[in-house]
């Protein structure tokens, strides 16, 4: 943790007192514990962790103190002045002795068939201190307890040390479990003895510092010492969460954190370098790598089915197609997609391909689906298009707004910052979002909005921050101008306008208002319902107006994050594989930046460029001839109304590259197997722009091999070769073009902003709906934390944890209609209808109801209208008015 | 030549003298032994053959626990083990391989493990002309098992594993550990 940062945490008076005859000053109420530890000195502990309070039930820390009798735990004692302390002495050890044989002697000898061996403290405590006899033996016999999907609780093992429970309650922040006595003996079970109902994220299996609680999908399987493991950046959200990845020869086993009980000694304010957990599609979602669904040789398509192939066929058909085709129509016919879940090699030595090799600029990632909007605006009105809050800007943050996000949903690990900052630095936290979001149940200032209100309730924090004179003063002077022409531009904005488009009065603006300005240091998390939104461009440019006048420009510590669907979604915009970027993240109408590209590459950039929507009228309309699609499938993401699929078939050469046979890879002529993340080397850049190392932890599957490698050859084959022999080469080939690729810009108000803002509040912040008459309700795709993208959804253990493809509704409106959970309803909008299973979500408001994106089967999906933003070009195809009937069973 | 020297010659005397250790020895019982006719004694600390135990009531001894393969310095033993699927938190190994033709026949996994499922015979003739016969699986393990079951016995009592029958009940885990309930 920097300096700077030890800062903000407040600053207490020291003590002075003496441990092992050395004297030490620490601050007023440390614990004994913590100060030997700051000395480099380790007492052995079984429940202190440092991410939470000492809860001293272990009894093993124990130190002899000057003038008590009995030794004291040192976890829950206070530090005092004068105190003399001593650690290391004869006494001291035995009594510890003494405290770990108790614990042995209800922890029954099963080491050689417990998962923990090899990895258990009291194991290695009874090693340490040379215990061979234990006294008499009492044994609980108590049957496991296996409600849990993912978990499996042996209480015969437990030693009550409750770090479980700890992590849950403060770390965590869901407190599911609890201590709970039955026939005799405590117990940690789910809270009212029931089956585990959580986040499953697995923190309390990592600090589990036996084997009490344990692991299903590897239980018995396996000792620690036989697996293999691998550090590696996980793939799911833009977290970027570091895991280790335990593998035997071709499987993987288990995934672990680096959250443990073996990494226990720190500074608790460490935490916000992240805690080191996972969540549960990091820790619980790894079967995908082992599916025996994966691709594990190229497919050809021959007499209209796809057949086996090798990779010189497969490489020499796509080289030899593709040739044919630019030969015959000129480069702008082929188009190529790659999706943001790939390294930042993958998608630079894609862009090269398509840009050097083919020579075209149709090209596009998925990063466009949203991130594309807040890149653009963020880039147009401040100068800086990637997010410039760190890691631990949040956990240190006065002020959280968290806007349009479900964040514990879709990006677990960030909330947890945000939770962290809640609980141990009392920040602000605003949620506004129309449903009782986890977060909101927690924060201090929940706001239920209407749906599709985000952008109203930006401009209304804007207009209370400016109409109550909340603008600090530096901003004021610095930002004259711009304040002015935001002042005359909110004060065209009525209260009742924005009270009708929001549910929310001018008093609970301005209550936020002033929760948000009260610190220095504020962040603003900016969801997908702000930027995946028909008008997400001008959302963002809300955002900018806020953080003009709340003076987050140019403002250590603040500023805007954007917790990105996919792991990589900053890498493809850093990469240049866009139609509209360049490597380096550049503009594509750059010139300079042109310039340097086409120096480096020694060669001249294609023009022109085309973006997903585009693509698929140019497709329709025959002018794109052939897609090369790497782990894309626009057939099961974008809806019906896209047309995807009619267009796809017009194609003369669909090539698809992914690890498994997805809707689009069953239309394509030609397939090319992929390796995951788990199997290739390189680099994520996460959501808050750290640069996370991918490692292989196993072989690819079959003949899978890792894109940047497919791409090369095919390059070759065509006669313009990419010469990479590994990642790291193509790494610093980016690096060489734009040294600070990976480094967020600075922040600053650009010129003309002023002049734009009158404009920007012309028109009303809620885009008119089309014709709602005959379609109450307000449907919307959403995440939930089970699941990531559609890849998730061949993940074996997730499924088990989460299969629910079922529609939400309001508890009211399902009082209405006469449903209850279970029963089946026909959803129909304009664009069709399909019939559903139906459940009941007691926070949902009424009017709304949503269906998990996951899931294409039902194709609820279709039953929306797909509208592109006219500026960034993100397609926006989550929300829509549906009508609900429902369905006799 | 003299008299005497003729004399021998004509008993051949030399040859007599040679012959005289060959015809003591008619009458010594003879050192070789006839194998494969005959066997040796072997004795009860001998490292032959592995195998794998059962109980009396003829449950699988071995749990799976792994501690065996952590062991063998040439590891030429594999586990597999998984939750019993009838009887819960019961662990057991599926398959259990030991590469004979690898094994330095040291001891150390009949050491490590800790059911004593584990133990070596007087068996030492499995020579074949097929080598993947040597790959000894669980089946194969358990059958030399029940065969030279005195033998692997007096093995684990000779190597103190299993002291004596008295002594050897606390050694006989059973896991889960299900102890007695009261009253």
């Amino acid at each position: 943790m920097s300096d700077e940062l030890i800062s903000i945490v407040d600053e207490k008076a020291t003590v002075e007192l003496t441990i092992d005859d050395e004297k030490v000053a620490v601050p007023e109420g440390t614990s004994i514990y913590d100060a030997v530890i700051g000395m480099g000195k380790t007492i052995p502990s079984m429940c202190y962790h440092y991410t939470f309070n000492p809860f001293g039930s272990c009894g093993v820390c124990l130190v002899e103190v000057e003038g008590k009798k009995a030794p004291v735990r040192s976890c829950t004692s206070p530090v005092a002045a004068g105190m003399i302390v001593r650690v290391d002495t004869k006494t001291m050890f035995d009594a510890r002795k003494k405290a770990v044989e108790k614990h042995l002697q209800t922890h029954p000898l099963d080491c050689p068939v417990c998962d923990a061996d090899g990895h258990c403290e009291l194991q290695d405590m009874s090693f340490n201190f040379g215990i061979t006899q234990i006294g008499e033996v009492k044994q609980k016999g108590l049957p496991e307890d296996r409600r849990s999907a993912v978990l499996d609780f042996n209480m015969n093992r437990c030693i009550l040390c409750a770090q479980c429970i700890n992590i849950c309650k403060e770390v965590v922040m869901v407190d599911a479990l609890q201590f709970f006595k039955k026939g005799g003996f405590t117990h940690v079970v789910a809270k009212g003895d029931t089956a585990l109902a959580c986040e499953f994220c697995g923190d309390c299996l990592a600090v589990c510092p036996v084997g009490a609680i344990t692991n299903k999908f590897s239980k018995y399987l396996y000792k620690p010492w036989q697996l293999t493991k691998t550090v590696t950046a996980c793939n799911y959200c833009a977290d970027g969460c570091q895991m280790r990845v335990e593998v035997t020869d071709d499987a993987v086993v288990r995934v672990t954190s680096l959250l443990s009980w073996k990494d226990k000694w720190d500074d608790h304010a460490a935490t916000a370098d992240g805690h080191g957990g996972l969540c549960v599609k990091g820790r619980f979602g790894f079967a995908y790598i082992n599916s025996s669904e994966r691709l594990k040789k190229p497919l050809i398509r021959r007499n209209g089915a796809p057949a086996e192939a090798s990779w010189f066929e497969a490489t020499a058909e796509v080289a030899k197609r593709l040739k044919a085709i630019k030969a015959a129509h000129g480069p702008d016919a082929i188009a190529g997609l790659i999706t943001a879940r790939c390294t930042n090699e993958d998608l630079y030595a894609f862009q090269k391909f398509m840009r050097q090799t083919v020579g075209t600029n149709q090209l596009d990632s998925s990063a466009r689906y949203g991130h594309a909007s807040y890149v653009a605006a963020m880039e147009h009105a401040l100068g800086a298009g990637q997010p410039t809050v760190s890691f631990q800007d949040v956990t240190f943050a006065n002020a959280i707004l968290v806007v349009g996000s479900d964040v514990t949903e879709t990006n677990p690990i960030l909330a947890l910052r945000i939770k962290d900052g809640l609980r141990n630095y009392h920040a602000q936290v605003i949620v506004a979002h129309p449903v009782r979001t986890n977060l909101a149940k927690l924060a201090p200032f929940p706001y239920a909005i209407h749906v599709g209100s985000e952008g109203a309730f930006v401009q209304g924090m804007t207009k209370a921050v400016i109409e109550e004179k909340l603008v600090p003063q530096r901003v004021a002077a610095e930002y004259a101008t711009a304040i002015a022409a935001l002042r005359a531009a909110v004060a065209s904005l009525s209260w009742e306008g924005l009270a009708s488009a929001t549910g929310l009065s001018r008093e609970a603006f301005t209550e936020a208002a002033r929760a948000f300005v009260a610190g220095e240091r504020r962040v603003i998390v900016l969801g997908e319902q702000i930027v995946n939104r028909p008008d997400g461009y001008a959302n963002v440019l809300r955002i900018a107006d806020l953080m003009l006048a709340t003076g987050m420009i140019g403002q250590p510590g603040s500023g805007v994050i954007r917790p990105c669907e996919e792991n990589n979604e900053r890498g493809a915009v850093a990469a240049g594989a866009m139609a509209d970027r360049l490597p380096g993240g550049f503009r594509y109408d750059d010139p300079a930046a042109r310039a340097r590209v086409a120096s480096a590459w020694g060669g001249s950039l294609p023009s022109g460029g085309t973006t997903l929507a585009d693509m698929l009228d140019g497709i329709r309309t025959g002018r794109i001839k052939a897609l090369y699609a790497i782990g894309e499938n626009p057939l099961g993401t974008l809806p019906a109304s896209a047309g995807v699929r009619e267009a796809l078939s017009r194609l003369d050469l669909l090539v698809t590259q992914d690890a498994f046979l997805t809707d689009t890879g069953a239309m394509a002529h030609v397939v090319l197997p992929a390796a995951l993340a788990a199997e290739k080397d390189g680099t994520f850049l996460d959501g808050h722009g750290r640069l996370q190392p991918v490692v292989r932890a196993l072989d690819a599957k079959g003949e899978a091999r890792p894109d940047w490698a497919i791409v090369a050859e095919i390059a070759q084959l065509m006669g313009a070769p990419l010469d990479y022999t590994d990642a790291g080469e193509i790494r610093r080939d980016l690096l060489q073009i734009a040294p600070a690729v990976f480094e967020a810009g600075a922040v600053a108000l650009r010129d003309g902003f002023a002049g734009e803002v009158a404009s920007r509040y012309a028109q009303p912040a809620v885009a008119a709906e089309p014709s709602s008459s005959g379609y109450p309700f307000e449907l919307s795709l959403y995440q939930v934390l089970y699941h990531s993208g559609k890849m998730s959804t061949r993940d074996k253990g997730l499924l088990e944890i989460d299969a629910k493809n079922r529609l939400q509704i309001a508890a009211k409106d399902g009082e209405v209609l006469g449903l209850a959970s279970g029963d089946r309803a026909k959803v129909s909008s304009p664009l069709g209808s399909v019939e559903v299973g139906v459940e009941v979500n007691l926070d949902l408001p009424t009017g709304m109801c949503r269906f998990p994106e996951h899931f294409n089967d039902p194709p609820v999906k279709d039953l929306l209208p797909m509208r592109v933003d006219p500026v960034s070009k993100a397609p926006a195809f989550k929300a829509g008015r549906v009508r609900i009937e429902k369905v006799a069973p | 030549m003299t008299l005497k020297e003729l004399f021998d010659k004509a008993v051949m005397r030399e040859i007599l003298d040679g012959l005289q250790t060959t015809f003591k020895h008619l009458f010594v019982k003879p050192v070789t032994f006839q194998y494969p006719h005959e066997k040796r004694a072997i004795p009860d600390a001998h490292r032959g053959a592995l195998c794998l135990l059962r109980y009396d009531d003829g449950a699988e001894r071995c749990v799976g626990c792994d501690l065996c393969e952590a062991a063998c310095p040439s590891r030429c033993i594999k586990v597999v083990s998984e939750e019993d699927p009838e009887t819960p938190l019961r662990r057991i190994a599926t398959e259990f391989y030991i590469d004979i033709t690898k094994c330095v026949f040291c001891g150390f996994c009949v050491e490590a493990c800790p059911v004593n499922a584990l133990a070596m015979t007087k068996m030492y003739e499995y020579s074949t002309a097929n080598k993947r016969d040597l790959m000894f699986d669980k089946a194969k393990l358990y059958q030399i098992g029940d065969q030279m079951l005195a033998d692997a016995k007096k093995y684990l009592v000779v190597h103190n594993q299993e002291l004596n029958d008295e002594a050897a009940m606390q050694y006989r885990y059973k896991f889960p550990y299900a102890p007695a309930k009261k009253g």
